[in-house]
C-alpha cells in the first residue's frame, strides 16, 4: 500500500499494516526530518526492518539530496540475509507501483569466507583462513610478482608461475569503472552475479560500497576501527545508519577496542619476529632499495593520510589519533631492522609482565612509566606502531597474515596503550575466571568507555537509528555511548488477544522465597523450588519450554541437585531434556534434536544459559517455546575486576550508579532470554521470572514496555501453583482458533482502516515519548 | 449450599480470583474478547454455507481415547476421564440418531501402547456398553499417538471407499510416546484419506493440530467441559466427502419386524447373539429377518451375518438425508430500536432485549440464539413449516431398495 506519513509518500509493500509500525515510520521521519540521532524500541515479530527500509527508501526517493545513503548494520548473516529479502520486496513493489525501474542498488557485504567463489580457497571453512589465502592471491606485489613471471615465462625462463586469484585478475582488467547495474542483491545474488562474469564477489562488493545506495552489513565493519579503516572509511556524510538489535552495541564497541594478551601469544609473537629478521636479511642481499623506499616514505610521515582528513573524506579511525597524522615516524624504529629489534624488547617485556603471581592493574599511564623504566621504550615510537607494523609487512611481501595475528594484535596494543590515557584499564590475572587452579596469566587491555568506538560514527553521519526489541531502560543508551538522540521512542504491541503472559514468581509451594541471590542459592530448598516449579510448568505446558539460568556453573550445580532429588527423572516423565554447553557443535546438536522433540510432540525441556549463544541467537517461535523460564537474575560477575574497573569508570565518568548499570544489564539480558519466545503477533508464550527480586520495582520498571504492559500486578508475587493454574487457563484461551479476521480493525489495519481519525488518535496515544 | 456441591470441592478447583472478574474492557484484550471469539465461531460453524457439498453420510469412525496420566487430572469434573466419558455416551447416542448407516470403534491409548476395545459396529448400546466400562479401568503411562492412529488405519484401510474413513482422538496427554516417525504415520494416513480430527483437553499441541490440518480434520481445545460437549457434539454432522470416494450403488435391505406376539414364527437365535453367550432370556419369536436371506438380526442398524446386505429402516435412511437437505441458515438481524415487544417464534421468550437475533430467511420470523442453535443442530425442520414426507416408503415396502451414496 502507498501511505502518507506525515506528508511523504511511502511505499509498503504489505497490504495490511500494523498500528505500532505506523507510529514507528513517524518517529522515523521526525527524526530524518531533524537530521539527528534516533533510539527506538519496539517489539521483536512486528516488522520493525520492513518500517525502517520502507520510510528510508521513500525518503530517499523522494529527497535524493537530503539522505543519499542507507547504512544498515546487522549481527549475523542470516538476520542481514532476511533485511536483503524484505528490500527485495520492497524494491519490487515500488517497482510495480511507479511502473519503472529503480535507480536503487543495495547489497549485502559481508567477510571473504561468505563470498568467495575461488575454487580451492572458498573450501576452507574458517574465516581467518580464507582471508589470508586470499590476501595471498590477490595483493598488489603478489601480482605484481605474477606479472613479472609471465614475462620471464613468455621470454622463455624456467621460472614458475605464481599463483593468482582468475576472479580477482578478471574484476582488475574490466577496470575500476565497473560498476554494479541497478537492484538488489543478497549474498547469493553476489555469487551468482560473479560467477556469471568471472568477477570476484567480494571485491564487487566493497567497491560497490561507494556507489550503492543501500549496503546491509555487519556491526564490525563500522565499529570495529581495524576493519572500519579498510571497509567505511569512504561512505558519505549524508547517510543514514541503522544499528538493529543494538541492545548489545556497548559490548561491541567495548570488544573492538579490546586486546587480550597470553603466554602462547607471545610465544608466536617471538617466532614472528626471527622470520622476519631472516626475511629482512635475505631482502638486503637481493633487493635493498625496496627498503630504502620504505624508508623514505617513513620520513615523509603520513602527511597524505592528514590531508584527507582535513577534506573530511574520511571516517576517523579512533586508533589513528590526530598527532600521529601530523608527526613523522620517529627514527629509532625507521629502519626495519631497529623496528624489529624495538618490537623484540616489547615483546620480551610484556613476557616479564606477565610473570605474575597474583592479579596487578593499573593504568595506561602507570604502564608507559613503567615501560619507559624497565626497557626505555618511549610513548611516541609506541603509538606508531601499528603504522610500521604494516608498512613493513607491505615491504616484505609477507602474505601470510593468519600466521602473523600475534604480532598485530601486540603492536595494536602498543599503539592503544600509548594513545588513550583515558577509558581504559590493564589488569594482568595469574589464571582464568573460569579455571582459578590452573597457572595461565592473562593480559587484559580493556576499554572501558563504550563511547570510544561509535564516536566517529555519530559525528560524522547525519542520523544514526538505534533499535532493538528490549532497549529499557532508554535512557541509559544515550548516558553509556555519549550521544544526544532527537527522539527516544518505545512501541508497545497492539494485540488482539492477550498473547504473552509475564508472571513474577517469588515463591515455592511451601512458600520458600526463591531467589538466586548469592547468599541463597545454593539452598536445597530454594534447588528444590526451582525444581518443582519446572516440573509443574512442564505438565502443563506443551512441546517446547526453555529455561535460562543465571551462570553455567550454577546451572550445573542446580542440575546434579535435581538428578539426587529426583526431579530429572520426574522431568523426563513429561518431556525431553537438552542442556546447552560451552562447546558450541555440542550445542548445536542439542538444539537439533531439542527441535524434532518438539515437532514430533515428545516435547522437550532446554536447559540453557543466559548470554549464551542460545539466548542471544536463537528464536524459539510458536511450539519450540511456549514457555520461558529465568531462574534468577543473570548479573554479570561481580567480582570481575574487569567489570569493576568499568563500573568505577562509568560512575566517575558518566555518573551512573554501579548499581543500576549492574541492575540494567541483568534486566535487558533477562528480557532478552524472555523474548525468544515471542516472534510475532500470532505467536504465544509464558515468560516465567522466577526470583523475588524481580518483583522490586527497580527491575520491575526496567523491563520493555511491551512486557510491563501485561505485567500486571496480580501476576506478580505468585506461589509456583498459582502460576501453573494461571497458565493453564490461558493456555486454554490461547488455543482457541484465531485467524486474520479476529486481528483487523486493531493490531492489523487496512489502509481504509489506518486512515480513519479514529484509529490516527489512538495511535498517538499510545506512544510514549521520552526525551 | 447447593451450588457449590455441583461444583465440587473449593480446594480442587483452580484458584478464582474473583476480584479480577470485574475488569476494563477498553484495551479490547482481555477474557472477554476471547469468550467472544468462541461464540462467534459458533455461529459461523453453523453458517458455514455448504449448499452444494456432497457429504459422507456412511461414516466409519474409530474414537481414540487417551487413557494416560493426565485423565486423572481434575480441571473437568470429577475427573478428565469421568467427564469425557459422559459426553462420549451422549455422542455416541447423537452420532447413531442423526447418522443411523455409520459405523463407530473406539481406541484406548494407554501406557505407550494402544488397544481396540470395540470393534467398528452400528450398534450404539454396545459401544456405550463398552465406554461404561473404561470408566474404572486405571489410567497410566504416556499416550502413544503413533500406535492408536496405526490401529486405526489397520482397521480403517479394508473398509470401502465409498464410505468416509474418520478418526476423533480426545487428548488430555502433552506428550505422545511413540516407537517411530509419526510424521511418516500422518503420511500415511493422508494416502488413505483418513480423516484425523483431533480435541484437546488441556492446550494446543503442536503435533496433534499437524495431524488434523494435514489430514483435513478439525483441531480444537476445550475451555471447559461444556465447551467440550460442544467440541465433541460438533463433530456428529457428516464432514463433506472427500473429493475421492467413489460415488456408488449400495443395495440395502429393509427388513420386516416380527414381533413375539403377533408372528407364529419358531423359537430362534438371532445372528448377532450366535457366536457369543446365549441371551438370558434365551431363543424368541422376534426380530428382524433380512430380505436376501432370511437370517434374523435383533437389532438395526447393521450389515446381515449371512449375506452382507446393509439393513436398516426406512426412518434411518430419511434421518440420515437431512444432511443432504439442510435448513438454511438463518440471517443475523440488528436488534430493531424501539416498537413493539418482540418475541421468538419458536419459545416465545422476549428477544428485543437480546442482542443476536436470528431471522429466518423464508417466513421471516425471528428466533432466538437457543432456538436458532436448536432448530439447526437438532430438529433441522423449521418450526413454522410443517415437515416435508419422506418418499421412501413405498420402495422400502418393497423390501429393498438402492441407495445412492
Amino acid at each position: 500500500m502507498r501511505l502518507n506519513v506525515d506528508g511523504l509518500l511511502v511505499y509498503f509493500p504489505y497490504d495490511y499494516i500494523y498500528p505500532e509500525q505506523f507510529s514507528y515510520m513517524l518517529e522515523l521521519k521526525k527524526g530524518l526530518d531533524a537530521k539527528g540521532h534516533l533510539v527506538l524500541e519496539m517489539p521483536s515479530g512486528t516488522g520493525k526492518t520492513i518500517s525502517l527500509l520502507s520510510l528510508i527508501v521513500s525518503y530517499m526517493l523522494e529527497r535524493p539530496l537530503e539522505i543519499t545513503k542507507l547504512v544498515y548494520c546487522s549481527r549475523t548473516v542470516p538476520e542481514i540475509e532476511k533485511v536483503l529479502e524484505e528490500l527485495a520486496k520492497l524494491n519490487r513493489f515500488i517497482e510495480k507501483q511507479t511502473g519503472q525501474k529503480t535507480k536503487l542498488v543495495g547489497l549485502a557485504v559481508s567477510s571473504r569466507k561468505n563470498l568467495c567463489i575461488h575454487p580451492e580457497v572458498s573450501q576452507e571453512r574458517e574465516g581467518k583462513v580464507v582471508d589470508s589465502r586470499c590476501y595471498g592471491l590477490t595483493a598488489g606485489y603478489v601480482r605484481a610478482r605474477a606479472a613479472r613471471a609471465d614475462t620471464a615465462a613468455g621470454d622463455g625462463d624456467g621460472a614458475d608461475p605464481v599463483p593468482t586469484c582468475q576472479f580477482f585478475e578478471q574484476l582488475e582488467e574490466s577496470g575500476r569503472d565497473a560498476t554494479l547495474q541497478a537492484g538488489i542483491y543478497s549474498l547469493d545474488d553476489l555469487k551468482h552475479y560473479g560467477r556469471e562474469r568471472g568477477w570476484c564477489p567480494y571485491f564487487v562488493a566493497r567497491r560497490a560500497i561507494q556507489q550503492a545506495n543501500i549496503i546491509v552489513y555487519s556491526y564490525h565493519y563500522l565499529l570495529d576501527p581495524k576493519i572500519a579503516e579498510v571497509v567505511s572509511k569512504e561512505i558519505v556524510q549524508s547517510s543514514v545508519v541503522v544499528f538493529d538489535e543494538a541492545h548489545n552495541i556497548d559490548n561491541v564497541c567495548i570488544d573492538s577496542m579490546s586486546v587480550h594478551i597470553n603466554k602462547r601469544m607471545l610465544e608466536r609473537c617471538s617466532n614472528n619476529i626471527s622470520a622476519m629478521e631472516k626475511r629482512i636479511a635475505n631482502l638486503k642481499e637481493t633487493d635493498a632499495a625496496r627498503l630504502q623506499d620504505e624508508y623514505q616514505r617513513m620520513v615523509d610521515g603520513l602527511r597524505d593520510a592528514q590531508m584527507k582528513r582535513e577534506n573530511n573524506q574520511l571516517l576517523a579511525n579512533p586508533v589513528l589519533p590526530d598527532q600521529i597524522l601530523q608527526e613523522a615516524v620517529p627514527g629509532n624504529i625507521r629502519t626495519a631492522e631497529h623496528f624489529l629489534n624495538f618490537m623484540k624488547r616489547l615483546v620480551e617485556y610484556l613476557k616479564m609482565r606477565l610473570r605474575v603471581q597474583h592479579v596487578v592493574q593499573e593504568s595506561p599511564a602507570g604502564f608507559l612509566k613503567d615501560i619507559f623504566n624497565k626497557i626505555c621504550v618511549d610513548r611516541k615510537p609506541l603509538r606508531f606502531c601499528a603504522e610500521r607494523l604494516t608498512s613493513m609487512i607491505r615491504t616484505l611481501e609477507l602474505t601470510d597474515m593468519a600466521d602473523l595475528s600475534p604480532l598485530v594484535l601486540v603492536s595494536h596494543f602498543a599503539t592503544l596503550v600509548s594513545t588513550y590515557t583515558k577509558g581504559f584499564t590493564i589488569i594482568v590475572e595469574p589464571s582464568d575466571d573460569k579455571t582459578p587452579n590452573v597457572y595461565n596469566p592473562i593480559l587484559y587491555f580493556r576499554c572501558l568507555d563504550s563511547s570510544l568506538a561509535i564516536k566517529p560514527v555519530f559525528e560524522r553521519y547525519q542520523s544514526v537509528v538505534i533499535t532493538s526489541g528490549t532497549l529499557s531502560p532508554l535512557d541509559m543508551y544515550p548516558k553509556i555511548l555519549d550521544f544526544h538522540p532527537v527522539i527516544i521512542t518505545s512501541f508497545t504491541m497492539t494485540l488482539a488477544r492477550p498473547c504473552i503472559l509475564p508472571m513474577i514468581v517469588t515463591k515455592g509451594n511451601d512458600q520458600v522465597t526463591i531467589s538466586s541471590k548469592f547468599e541463597s542459592r545454593e539452598d536445597p530448598a530454594v534447588i528444590r523450588n526451582y525444581g518443582n516449579l519446572l516440573v509443574d510448568m512442564v505438565t502443563a505446558v506443551p512441546d517446547g519450554v526453555v529455561c535460562f539460568f543465571t551462570s553455567y556453573m550454577y546451572m550445573e550445580s542446580v542440575v546434579s541437585s535435581w538428578y539426587d532429588q529426583g526431579i530429572i527423572t520426574q522431568l523426563q516423565k513429561h518431556k525431553l531434556l537438552f542442556i546447552e554447553t560451552q562447546d558450541a557443535a555440542e550445542t548445536s546438536l542439542a538444539l537439533l534434536n531439542y527441535i524434532q522433540a518438539c515437532e514430533n510432540g515428545r516435547g522437550a525441556v532446554l536447559l540453557s544459559v543466559a548470554r549464551g549463544k542460545v539466548s542471544e541467537g536463537v528464536d524459539f517461535d510458536h511450539h519450540l517455546g511456549r514457555c520461558v523460564l529465568m531462574f534468577g537474575i543473570p548479573y554479570m560477575y561481580t567480582q570481575s575486576r574487569i567489570l569493576k574497573a568499568r563500573l568505577e569508570y562509568l560512575r566517575d565518568t558518566f555518573q551512573i550508579r554501579e548499581n543500576d548499570f549492574l541492575t540494567f544489564d541483568a534486566v535487558r539480558h533477562a528480557s532478552q532470554c524472555v523474548g525468544r519466545a515471542m516472534r510475532g503477533k500470532t505467536d504465544y508464550g509464558i515468560m516465567v521470572f522466577a526470583d523475588k527480586r524481580f518483583q522490586r520495582s527497580d527491575k520491575r520498571t526496567k523491563l520493555p514496555l511491551w512486557i510491563q504492559e501485561h505485567l500486571k500486578d496480580s501476576m506478580c508475587n505468585l506461589s509456583t501453583e498459582e502460576a501453573v493454574q494461571i497458565s493453564k487457563r490461558w493456555l486454554r484461551r490461547m488455543a482457541q482458533p484465531f485467524s486474520r479476521q479476529d486481528q483487523l480493525g486493531i493490531s492489523l489495519l487496512t489502509l481504509q482502516q489506518l486512515q480513519s481519525e479514529e484509529m490516527q488518535n489512538k495511535m498517538r496515544e499510545r506512544v510514549t515519548h521520552r526525551i | 449450599m447447593a451450588e457449590d456441591e455441583e461444583e465440587g470441592y473449593r480446594w480442587e478447583s483452580g484458584y478464582e480470583k474473583t476480584w479480577e472478574a470485574i475488569q476494563e474492557d477498553e484495551a479490547g484484550l482481555l477474557d472477554s474478547s476471547v469468550a467472544d471469539l468462541v461464540a462467534r465461531a459458533k455461529r459461523a460453524r453453523l453458517h458455514r454455507a455448504r449448499p452444494h457439498v456432497r457429504l459422507g453420510i456412511m461414516r466409519h469412525l474409530y474414537l481414540v481415547l487417551d487413557a494416560s496420566e493426565a485423565m486423572f487430572v481434575q480441571d473437568l469434573k470429577p475427573t478428565r476421564l469421568i467427564c469425557c466419558l459422559k459426553i462420549l455416551e451422549g455422542y455416541v447416542q447423537e452420532f447413531f440418531d442423526q447418522n443411523p448407516i455409520s459405523q463407530l470403534g473406539i481406541i484406548v491409548t494407554k501406557n505407550k501402547r494402544a488397544e481396540v476395545v470395540c470393534e467398528l459396529g452400528g450398534n450404539p448400546i454396545k459401544v456405550i456398553e463398552h465406554l461404561r466400562k473404561l470408566s474404572s479401568a486405571p489410567c497410566v503411562g504416556e499416550p502413544s499417538l503413533m500406535n492408536a492412529l496405526e490401529l486405526a488405519a489397520s482397521s480403517l484401510r479394508t473398509m470401502p471407499s465409498h464410505a468416509s474413513r474418520e478418526v476423533l482422538v480426545l487428548m488430555a496427554s502433552l506428550t505422545t510416546c511413540d516407537p517411530g516417525n509419526i510424521n511418516a504415520t500422518i503420511q500415511s494416513l493422508c494416502k488413505e484419506k483418513i480423516r484425523c480430527s483431533v480435541i484437546g483437553l488441556a492446550a494446543e499441541l503442536r503435533i496433534t493440530r499437524h495431524l488434523a490440518q494435514e489430514t483435513g480434520g478439525e483441531y480444537a481445545v476445550c475451555l471447559d467441559d461444556s465447551h467440550l460437549r460442544d467440541l465433541t457434539m460438533a463433530h456428529v454432522q457428516p464432514p463433506p466427502a472427500v473429493a475421492h470416494m467413489e460415488a456408488a450403488l449400495i443395495r440395502i435391505g429393509f427388513p420386516s419386524h416380527n414381533t413375539s406376539a403377533d408372528s407364529p414364527g419358531k423359537l430362534s437365535y438371532c445372528m448377532c447373539h450366535l457366536n457369543g453367550p446365549a441371551p438370558p432370556e434365551g431363543p424368541d419369536r422376534g426380530g428382524y429377518l433380512c430380505p436376501q436371506c432370511y437370517s434374523k438380526h435383533c437389532e438395526l442398524p447393521v450389515d446381515c451375518a449371512t449375506c452382507g446386505l446393509t439393513l436398516m429402516s426406512a426412518p434411518h435412511l430419511a434421518r440420515s438425508y437431512h444432511h443432504l437437505f439442510p435448513l438454511e441458515p438463518f440471517e443475523e438481524v440488528e436488534r430493531p430500536p424501539g416498537g413493539p415487544p418482540q418475541h421468538c417464534a419458536a419459545c416465545r421468550a422476549r428477544i428485543d432485549t437480546q442482542k443476536l437475533i436470528s431471522k429466518c430467511g423464508k417466513c421471516s420470523e425471528l428466533y432466538c440464539v437457543d432456538c436458532d442453535l436448536f432448530i439447526h443442530e437438532t430438529r433441522h425442520v423449521e418450526v413454522a413449516v410443517t415437515s416435508r414426507g419422506s418418499g421412501y416408503g413405498g420402495a422400502a415396502r418393497r423390501g429393498t431398495l438402492w441407495v445412492g451414496v
